[in-house]
């Protein structure tokens, strides 16, 4: 390879350049030709290729599934607890990886829409999802409404039960659900 | 041969009856001559000796058949080269004469030329691939075909594109010295773009290589190289490759570190299995893990297919390979590098997409 880049060039070269303007030169001085020397005479070394010693991997992702690949690492496995499968920027649309409060059965929406204050009686819904997704705001502010109305009704029909006491052989109510009142998360 | 046809005829006639020769040859002393020989009274040795020669081979020769001989049973039976292979304990001696190939190579003029550097007897032949990374065989199965059908341009039949004019225009001859002058460059700047050709099946863009680079500010500083080995080391383990490194070409006086003087740099170049290898894991397992990474900014890119990032300390110090004896690098020696995305497509646009599909998230403003 270095054979091309360590082409020798004689020094038979003019080295005053007014003589080339003259027409007539004398005959035992040089012409302006370089010899480029075809021959390189010097040897190189082939080198061996240096190649770091690499084990094969098995990667492990968070949702379980696994690939293998070639590292310098000599850990076996690699389980990964972070990565493409649960990261909100590939995942865009999950609604799971987004910083949403977990609010399935509505009790927190409840409590807000019967002891919230103005600053979140207003907005029953987390400001940052609110912002991101109206829909789901839309959504969860329906859910907070359903549920609320759910509860006066079933308050309704406990007095109801209450009066109608013995009267007819109803069957027993559906278990009271009191909401715990365990705060924000 | 041809312009001569008896010749040829002959010829072919030959090869149909072999046996002419032979029977012409055999009985050599019985046949009588085509010369006459009444007019050649001179006879010369050679005339008869070859003819006599050969009969007397032929009286020499077995007129039974070696082929007719019968091998016996229990030698066929045994004759079982697998078995005898398999029952081999120990591995039998390697032949004799063993290529070696020349340590050095001597120029293209001398004897002893060193083999290829694809022949296994090379002291360049690296092995390999060992194994199909997951990112490629995703390139083949699934980006590639979908590159191709998003990339497509119906044209009806006959279409013909309108023709562009030059990219290196003519010099009006306006002036007499306008002769022999070299073209002049484009409009608007002198770079030429490549040229981007609609994407077929044949020109998909696929990433063609990786190049870590990494440029150690501290390399000259304290007068010792261990900041240039670790970063080295490091750069080694995350990759698989065995790094360059390279000396300044500038003066930076407030980092000490002068030009053609001080190593400050490393490099490596990820082709094939070990390229694709790196980027499944730069997808799947590091980038993620970045804090508040938000991707590849979309401005970046050569416009000519190739993007560049960026990776911090923090961000290398994620990679496996690292944190897996992370106590072997000093900390503060761990190097940031920049990490580039060599594609064969022609422009940034096409290389984004190809990059994107392989799982790097882009933001920002896309440029071109």
């Amino acid at each position: 390879m270095s054979m091309h880049t360590s082409l020798r060039r004689t020094a038979a070269t003019i080295t005053n350049s007014t003589t080339t303007i003259l027409p007539t030169r004398l005959p035992t001085q040089s012409s302006g030709t370089t010899f480029v020397c075809s021959q390189c005479r010097h040897a190189t070394l082939l080198r061996r290729p240096k190649r770091p010693y690499t084990f094969t991997q098995l990667i492990t992702l968070s949702d379980g599934s696994t690939f293998t690949h070639r590292t310098t690492s000599p850990a076996p496995i690699y389980r990964s607890t972070r990565d493409t499968r649960n990261s909100l920027l590939w995942n865009p649309s999950s609604s799971k990886l987004m910083n949403v409060e977990e609010d399935e059965a509505g009790r927190l929406a409840a409590f807000r829409a019967r002891f919230g204050r103005s600053f979140d009686a207003s907005a029953p819904v987390v400001e940052t999802e609110a912002a991101k997704d109206p829909v789901a705001a839309k959504q969860a502010e329906a859910d907070a409404k359903a549920q609320a109305k759910a509860d006066q009704e079933e308050e309704d029909n406990l007095l109801d039960l209450i009066s109608a006491f013995g009267q007819n052989e109803a069957p027993p109510p559906p278990e009271k659900k009191t909401p715990k009142f365990t705060g924000k998360k | 041969m041809i312009t001569n046809p008896s010749h040829y005829i002959s010829h072919r006639m030959a090869a149909r009856e072999p046996s002419r020769y032979l029977t012409r040859a055999l009985p050599r002393a019985s046949v009588p001559s085509i010369r006459p020989q009444g007019f050649l009274s001179r006879r010369n040795v050679s005339d008869e000796a070859p003819a006599r020669r050969l009969s007397d081979h032929f009286t020499e020769l077995e007129s039974a058949s070696s082929l007719s001989t019968t091998v016996p049973n229990s030698a066929a039976a045994s004759f079982d080269p697998l078995a005898r292979a398999a029952a081999r304990k120990n591995q039998l001696p390697r032949g004799r004469y063993q290529f070696r190939s020349p340590k050095y190579n001597r120029g293209p003029l001398h004897p002893h030329q060193p083999p290829p550097p694809s022949h296994p007897s090379s002291r360049l032949f690296v092995p390999g691939p060992f194994s199909a990374p997951r990112a490629e065989q995703t390139f083949d199965s699934t980006v590639s075909p979908d590159i191709m059908t998003l990339c497509y341009v119906h044209t009806p039949p006959g279409f013909k594109p309108p023709p562009k004019s030059a990219r290196l225009r003519e010099w009006d001859d306006s002036s007499p010295y306008h002769k022999n002058r070299v073209l002049r460059g484009p409009r608007g700047g002198d770079v030429l773009r490549l040229l981007r050709k609609p994407i077929k099946f044949n020109n998909i863009p696929e990433i063609e290589r990786i190049t870590i680079h990494s440029y150690v500010k501290n390399a000259a500083a304290e007068r010792n190289s261990s900041w240039l080995h670790v970063a080295g080391i490091a750069v080694q383990a995350i990759s698989n490759v065995r790094v360059e490194t390279f000396k300044s070409k500038s003066n930076v006086a407030p980092w000490g570190i002068a030009a053609n003087r001080d190593s400050v740099a490393v490099k490596a170049e990820l082709f094939g299995e070990n390229m694709y290898h790196f980027l499944g894991k730069l997808v799947d397992v590091v980038l993620p893990r970045i804090k508040d990474w938000e991707g590849v900014k979309g401005s970046s890119g050569d416009s000519s297919g190739n993007i560049t990032f960026g990776l911090v300390p923090e961000n290398v110090a994620l990679f496996p390979e690292l944190e897996i004896n992370y106590d072997m690098y000093p900390p503060k020696m761990i190097p940031g590098c920049h990490i580039t995305l060599h594609t064969t497509a022609k422009t940034d646009k096409d290389a984004r997409l190809l990059l994107s599909a392989m799982g790097i998230p882009f933001y920002g403003k896309i440029v071109n």
